[in-house]
C-alpha cells in the first residue's frame, strides 16, 4: 500500500468515519469515499488529482456525523479556508491532510496552518487560461458579445458548473426561486448567460479558481474563465487572494472608502 | 443613421430615495426641463439595487440604465452606497467581458441638493443612448425566449 | 385577487397643465387588476381623501396608486387616509407625477405616456405589497444637545422644564458661545451678557441638565428613541470639585501671550485660563498645546501654587456612553477672518478687523475694556469705515448666499461707535440693507437720521496702508458711480458667516445630511426647519444657516418642543420597513445557510445570529436574524444574499422586480 492508504487505514481506526480521497478512475482519477479499511488501498493523491473534494464538505447527507478526514490538494486547501469564513465547516470535526512538494503528508490542526501553507502557493493562471485570455482581450465588444452568446447557445442549463462548485452551497439557490423568477429555468441563450453572470456575480471575492465549474461543463464552455478572470482583475483591488479570506467580511461586504471610481459619471 | 433621430431610447434609472430621488425632486421644484424618456424607480438606497435588475431591464427592452445615489460619506445608511459601488465595480468588470455594452449604463452620485446634475445627467445620457442607438444587440437575443416560448 | 384603486390628482394645474390626467385614468382603468381608477383636482384635501376612502369601502379595494406629487411630501397623507377607511397603510404607494414629470416635461403626449408608465408601474408594484404592522420601540427620555450657545442653551432649558433629562456638550471650556462675545445687541441694544448669563447659570444649576463642557461627541450609534452617544470629556487637568476659581493659577501661569479665542484674537490669554469672568463653569482648564509642562516637560507652577491641590496633570481623556432618545445639534457658525481677502489686505493689516473683533472691543470686559482703540497703536480712531457684505452675496469667492446679520450689527456697531467716540466719523460701504424683523429697520434709520452714520452705496475695491492711515477706495453709486476715497483710521469688515469647523465631520458621524456650505440640511426648507433627514436629530440655531438672536431662540424652543413631543409618547411607532429572515417548517427552517455575509456588511449591525435547535436542545442550523429594533431599512443585506433568504418589507424583491419589468410589457 502507498502511504496515503496506510495513512487512511490509520485515520479509520483512529475513530474516523469517512476518509475522502482520490481513486484511480476510466481516465483520471476521481473522488472515492473510503469508509472501510479495506477499501484504503484504492487510494491515490497525486498531480493528476483535480476534482475538488471540498464540494462534499457542505453536504451533511454525505459526510454524516462522526469525524471526516480529507486528503486536500491545492485547490480544495483554499475552498476549505473560504468556507470555514464563512461559517460553513467545523474544522473541530475535520482532519485535514494534504501531499506536500516534496511529498509528505501533512496535517493542518488550525485554519492559520492552512493559510500560511497557502501563502507559499502562489495563485496563477493556467497556459491555456492566458491564451483564452488574449483571444478575448484582442477582440472587440461586438465580437467577444458574439463569442459568448455563442457559447451560451450550447448551454443545456444542466447546472453541473452549480453542482461542481465547492463555493455553491446555499440549500435553496436562486434559481428555485420563482418569486420572483430572477433566472429562467429553460436553455435560452439570453437566460444561460444570464446565470453565467448570476453565479460569477455571486462569486466576486469568494472563487478560489479551481476551475470545477469548466471541468465539468458537459458542452466546454469555458465557464471558469470569466470567474478566473474577475479574480484576477478584482483581486488587487478588493485584497482578495484565493484561500485568504478576508478577517472582516468579503470582498463584497466591505469597502474601502477610497475604491476607485472612474467609471461613475 | 437617420433613424437615431427619431428613436426615443427607453430608459430606466435606479435611485436612491434619500439622495437622488430627493434631487429630482428639487429640479422639479426648480422647473429645470430634462427628457422624457427616464422613469425613476424608487429604492431606499444604491445598496438595495439587485444587479440582476439591469440585466432584466436591458432584456426587457431598456436602451439604458441609470444608477444613482448619494456621494461617498454622505449615504443616508452610512455605507450602503459604498457597498453598491463595489458591486457596480464587479459587474462593470464582467459585463464588459461578457461583451455587454456598458456604455449604456451610466453610474452617478447625485445628492439632494443637485437638481441640476439630474436633468444634465438625464439629458446627456439620453443624448448618449440616442447616438448608440437601441440596444437591438441584445433585445434580439432576449426575443428568441419569447419565440420559444410561444411555440409551446 | 388585487382590486387596485388609481387616483391621479390635478394638482391644481401643476400635473393637468402638462400631464392629460383624465387619459392616464382612462388607460390605468384598463390595466389588469385595477378595480377603480379617477382623477381629481387635489387628492390631498379633505374631500380628495374622502374620495379615495370612499372607493376603498365601495369597491373593496385591496391596494391604491396614487399619482400626485413626490411621494415625500403626501405619502403619509394618503397612507393614513387608507388606514381610516380600512386599507392597511403600506398598500397604498405614490406615483410622482409632480417633480419627475409635470414639473421637468413640457405639454405633450410623451409626458402623458410617461405618466402613464409611472402610475402603472407602482400599480404592478402594489400588487405584490403586503400588509405591514408598524413596530413599536421603547423611548429612552433623556437628550443629547450638542453646543452650548444661546441655541443649545434655550434647547436644553425648554426640554428639562418639561420634565426630562438633558446632557449639554460643549466643545470650549464655557458655555455662551459667540453671544458672550458680544457686546450688545440690536435692536435694543441691551448689553448681551446680562440678557445671557442668567440662562447660562440657569443651565448649570438646573437639575435635569447635566452639563459637560470641554468635551465633544466622539461617536452615535444606533437609532431614534435608541441612541447610545460617546463623548469625549477632554482632560481639562483641573479638578472641578477642588477648584474655587480663586485664579491664582492663571495669574503665574508663565505662557501668557496666546491670543484669546474669546476676544477674537485681539486679546491674549494664559495657558491655563478661564476664557472669560462670566464662564460657565467658572474653572479654569489648561490648554495643552501651549501648555510648557505639556509640551516641553517643565514648569507646573499653577499645580505649585494652588492652594486646594486641584491642578491634576496627565489624566487622559474619558470617554462616556449615554442612552439617549433624541439629540439636537446646536454647533452655531464662525465667521470669515480678514485673512480672506487679498483687497483689504490679507490679514496683514492690524487695524483691519472683523465685525466680531470690533465687539469685543466694544464689549466692557475686552481687550480695551470697551473703547473702541486702534489694534495697532492704541489710538482712538476718528475716522472708521465700516464695509457691508464683506465675503457674503459673492459667486466669485464661494459664498452667494446673504448672511443675513450683518447689515443690522453694522449699523449697530456705527451706532456705538457714535455714542463712544462723539466726534468720530462712520462710514457704513452697504450693497443693500437687509433689516426685516421687528423694530430692525427703526433701528437701522436711527444709525442714519439720529447718530449720524454715513451710509454709502458701494462696493469697497481696495484698502491698503499709507503713512499709518488705512486709504478706503469704494464706489458711490447712488451719485453715478463717483469714486469715493477715505482716509480711515480703523477698517471694520462685516465678514460672511460660514459653517463651523468640524462641521462636516460631526454631519458625517451623525449622519445628517449637509449643503455645499456645510451647514446642516433642514428635513424641509420651510416646514421642517429644526428637523434633519435622520429621524431623531433635531436642528436648531446657526448650524442651519446664519441667523440671528431672535430666530436662534425661536428653532431651539422649536427642536425642545419636538423632542418633548417624541418624548410625550409611550413608545416609538416605527414604520415597519425593515428587512426579514425568511422562516419555514422544518426540515430547513430558513433557506438562510448562515454564511452572515450580511451581518458583516449591515451598517446598523442590525443582523444577529440565531440557533435554531431542536427539542433536545441540538443545535441544527445557525442563521441570520434581523433586530427590527435597529434595522433602518437600507435592503443592502438583501442584494448580497445570494439564496435570497433575506428580503426587506416595502421594497421586496418580488415588488421591485414587478415595478420594473412593468415598464416593458408591450
Amino acid at each position: 500500500m502507498n502511504k496515503i492508504a496506510e495513512k487512511a487505514v490509520a485515520l479509520l481506526q483512529e475513530g474516523h468515519t469517512l476518509v475522502l480521497g482520490y481513486e484511480e478512475g476510466d481516465r483520471a482519477p476521481r473522488p472515492f469515499f473510503c469508509r472501510q479499511a479495506e477499501e484504503a488501498q484504492h487510494l491515490v493523491l497525486d498531480e493528476r488529482c483535480t476534482a475538488n473534494l471540498a464540494v462534499y464538505l457542505t453536504k451533511p447527507e454525505l459526510m454524516g456525523k462522526g469525524r471526516v478526514a480529507v486528503f486536500a490538494i491545492t485547490s480544495s486547501l483554499r475552498a476549505i479556508a473560504q468556507l470555514t469564513a464563512e461559517n460553513q465547516l467545523q474544522l473541530e470535526n475535520l482532519t485535514i491532510l494534504t501531499l506536500t512538494a516534496e511529498q509528505e503528508i501533512k496535517t493542518f490542526a488550525t485554519l492559520e496552518e492552512i493559510r500560511s501553507y497557502l501563502s507559499e502557493v502562489p495563485y496563477e493562471l493556467s497556459d491555456t487560461e492566458k491564451a483564452l485570455d488574449e483571444k478575448l482581450s484582442a477582440m472587440t465588444r461586438e465580437e467577444r458579445w458574439k463569442y459568448w452568446i455563442n457559447e451560451f447557445s450550447r448551454c443545456i442549463k444542466c447546472y453541473a458548473c452549480r453542482a461542481a462548485c465547492p463555493m455553491c452551497y446555499c440549500t435553496r439557490c436562486i434559481t428555485e426561486v420563482n418569486r420572483p423568477q430572477w433566472i429562467s429555468p429553460w436553455p435560452s441563450p439570453l437566460p444561460n448567460m444570464e446565470w453565467q453572470i448570476n453565479r460569477v456575480m455571486h462569486l466576486v471575492g469568494r472563487c478560489i479558481g479551481c476551475g470545477a465549474c469548466g471541468r465539468a461543463c458537459p458542452v466546454g464552455i469555458p465557464v471558469d474563465y470569466l470567474s478566473k478572470k474577475m479574480l484576477q482583475d478584482l483581486s488587487e483591488e478588493f485584497g482578495y487572494v484565493p484561500g485568504q479570506a478576508m478577517q472582516d467580511g468579503n470582498a463584497l461586504s466591505t469597502f474601502k472608502p477610497d475604491d476607485k471610481e472612474n467609471f461613475i459619471h | 443613421m437617420d433613424e437615431n433621430s427619431e428613436f426615443e431610447p427607453n430608459i430606466v434609472a435606479f435611485v436612491c430615495n434619500w439622495c437622488t430621488y430627493a434631487g429630482a425632486d428639487l429640479t422639479g421644484t426648480s422647473r429645470l426641463k430634462y427628457a422624457t424618456n427616464v422613469k425613476i424607480v424608487r429604492f431606499p438606497c444604491t445598496g438595495r439595487i439587485d444587479f440582476m435588475l439591469l440585466l432584466k431591464a436591458f432584456a426587457g427592452g431598456a436602451d439604458g440604465i441609470i444608477v444613482s445615489g448619494c456621494h461617498p460619506n454622505d449615504c443616508h445608511y452610512t455605507s450602503g452606497n459604498f457597498h453598491a459601488r463595489r458591486r457596480w465595480m464587479a459587474l462593470h468588470n464582467l459585463l464588459e467581458l461578457v461583451g455587454i455594452d456598458v456604455r449604456r449604463v451610466r453610474y452617478s452620485w447625485v445628492s439632494a441638493a443637485e437638481g441640476a446634475k439630474w436633468a444634465d445627467l438625464v439629458n446627456s445620457t439620453v443624448a448618449d443612448i440616442r447616438r448608440f442607438g437601441p440596444y437591438t444587440e441584445y433585445q434580439n437575443v432576449a426575443k428568441q425566449l419569447e419565440m420559444e416560448d410561444s411555440h409551446e | 385577487m388585487s382590486k387596485i384603486g388609481v387616483f391621479i390628482c390635478h394638482c391644481g394645474e401643476n400635473i393637468s397643465g402638462t400631464v392629460d390626467c383624465e387619459k392616464v385614468a382612462t388607460e390605468l382603468s384598463k390595466v389588469e387588476g385595477v378595480a377603480y381608477s379617477t382623477d381629481y383636482k387635489y387628492m390631498c384635501s379633505d374631500p380628495g381623501q374622502t374620495l379615495i376612502k370612499e372607493a376603498i369601502k365601495t369597491h373593496h379595494l385591496t391596494g391604491v396608486v396614487v399619482g400626485s406629487c413626490s411621494p415625500r411630501m403626501h405619502e403619509v397623507t394618503f397612507r393614513k387616509a387608507c388606514a381610516e377607511a380600512g386599507l392597511n397603510p403600506y398598500m397604498c404607494e405614490i406615483a410622482n407625477l409632480r417633480e419627475h414629470c409635470s414639473w421637468v416635461h413640457e405639454k405633450g403626449e410623451a409626458t402623458t405616456e410617461k405618466a402613464i408608465s409611472l402610475v402603472t408601474m407602482l400599480v404592478e408594484k402594489v400588487k405584490k405589497n403586503k400588509p405591514l404592522t408598524s413596530i413599536q420601540v421603547p423611548i429612552t427620555k433623556k437628550a443629547l444637545v450638542i453646543g452650548g450657545g444661546i441655541a443649545g442653551i434655550q434647547a436644553s432649558l425648554d426640554i428639562a422644564n418639561c420634565g426630562h433629562q438633558v446632557i449639554l456638550i460643549e466643545k470650549d471650556p464655557s458655555i455662551g458661545g459667540h453671544m458672550s462675545q458680544l457686546s450688545e445687541t440690536f435692536p435694543t441694544l441691551d448689553c448681551s451678557q446680562c440678557i445671557l448669563t442668567p440662562r447660562m447659570v440657569e443651565v448649570a444649576q438646573h437639575p435635569n441638565i447635566t452639563l459637560y463642557t470641554y468635551a465633544e461627541l466622539e461617536k452615535v450609534e444606533g437609532s431614534i428613541g435608541n441612541f447610545q452617544a460617546t463623548i469625549r470629556l477632554k482632560a481639562k487637568s483641573v479638578d472641578p470639585k477642588l477648584c474655587t476659581a480663586c485664579g491664582l493659577c492663571s495669574s503665574k501661569c508663565p505662557q501668557k501671550k496666546i491670543p484669546s479665542e474669546f476676544n477674537a484674537g485681539l486679546g491674549t490669554r494664559t495657558a491655563i485660563y478661564v476664557p472669560f469672568p462670566q464662564a460657565v463653569p467658572n474653572k479654569p482648564v489648561i490648554d495643552k498645546e501651549h501648555c510648557n509642562y505639556y509640551q516641553k516637560g517643565k514648569c507646573q507652577v499653577c499645580q505649585k501654587n494652588c492652594p486646594t491641590g486641584a491642578i491634576e496633570f496627565d489624566k487622559p481623556d474619558e470617554l462616556i456612553t449615554e442612552a439617549v432618545g433624541a439629540i439636537v445639534v446646536t454647533t452655531g457658525f464662525n465667521v470669515l477672518g480678514t485673512d480672506f481677502f487679498p483687497e483689504y489686505g490679507y490679514g496683514k493689516y492690524k487695524d483691519v478687523i472683523t465685525g466680531l473683533q470690533f465687539e469685543r472691543l466694544a464689549s466692557a470686559s475686552g481687550p480695551t475694556l470697551g473703547e473702541i482703540r486702534r489694534p495697532s497703536d492704541g489710538q482712538i480712531p476718528k475716522k472708521i469705515v465700516f464695509i457691508a457684505c464683506a465675503g457674503s452675496r459673492d459667486p466669485a469667492k464661494g459664498i452667494p448666499y446673504c448672511s443675513k446679520i450683518c447689515c443690522m450689527y453694522t449699523a449697530k456697531h456705527a451706532m456705538l461707535y457714535q455714542h463712544k467716540v462723539h466726534e468720530g466719523e462712520s462710514y457704513v460701504f452697504y450693497m443693500d440693507i437687509r433689516a426685516g424683523g421687528k423694530n430692525y429697520e427703526e433701528f437701522v434709520r436711527r444709525a442714519i437720521e439720529e447718530d449720524g452714520v454715513n451710509y454709502v452705496r458701494g462696493r469697497v475695491a481696495r484698502v491698503y496702508e499709507k503713512n499709518g492711515k488705512l486709504i478706503v477706495k469704494g464706489v458711490d453709486t447712488l451719485l453715478a458711480g463717483a469714486q469715493v476715497e477715505i482716509e480711515a483710521d480703523m477698517v471694520v469688515l462685516a465678514t460672511a458667516g460660514v459653517s463651523n469647523q468640524g462641521a462636516e465631520q460631526l454631519a458625517q458621524k451623525m449622519h445628517i445630511s449637509y449643503d455645499p456650505y456645510k451647514f446642516f440640511a433642514e428635513a424641509h426648507p420651510k416646514l421642517k426647519p429644526v428637523e434633519t433627514n435622520t429621524a431623531g436629530i433635531f436642528l436648531a440655531g446657526a448650524c442651519q444657516a446664519p441667523k440671528d438672536i431672535p430666530d436662534t431662540v425661536g428653532t431651539a424652543s422649536g427642536a425642545a418642543v419636538k423632542v418633548a413631543c417624541l418624548f410625550s409618547q409611550a413608545q416609538l411607532i416605527r414604520e415597519p420597513l425593515i428587512a426579514v429572515v425568511n422562516r419555514s417548517g422544518p426540515p430547513s427552517f430558513s433557506t438562510c445557510v448562515g454564511c452572515f455575509m450580511c451581518e458583516t456588511a449591515c451598517p446598523y449591525h442590525a443582523i444577529e445570529r440565531e440557533e435554531i435547535k431542536n427539542r433536545n436542545g441540538e443545535v441544527l442550523k445557525v442563521v441570520a436574524k434581523v433586530n427590527p429594533g435597529l434595522c433602518q431599512g437600507c435592503g443592502t443585506c438583501v442584494a448580497f444574499c445570494r439564496s435570497k433568504s433575506i428580503d426587506i418589507q416595502g421594497y421586496s424583491n418580488e415588488e421591485m422586480y414587478a415595478e420594473v419589468m412593468s415598464l416593458f410589457n408591450n
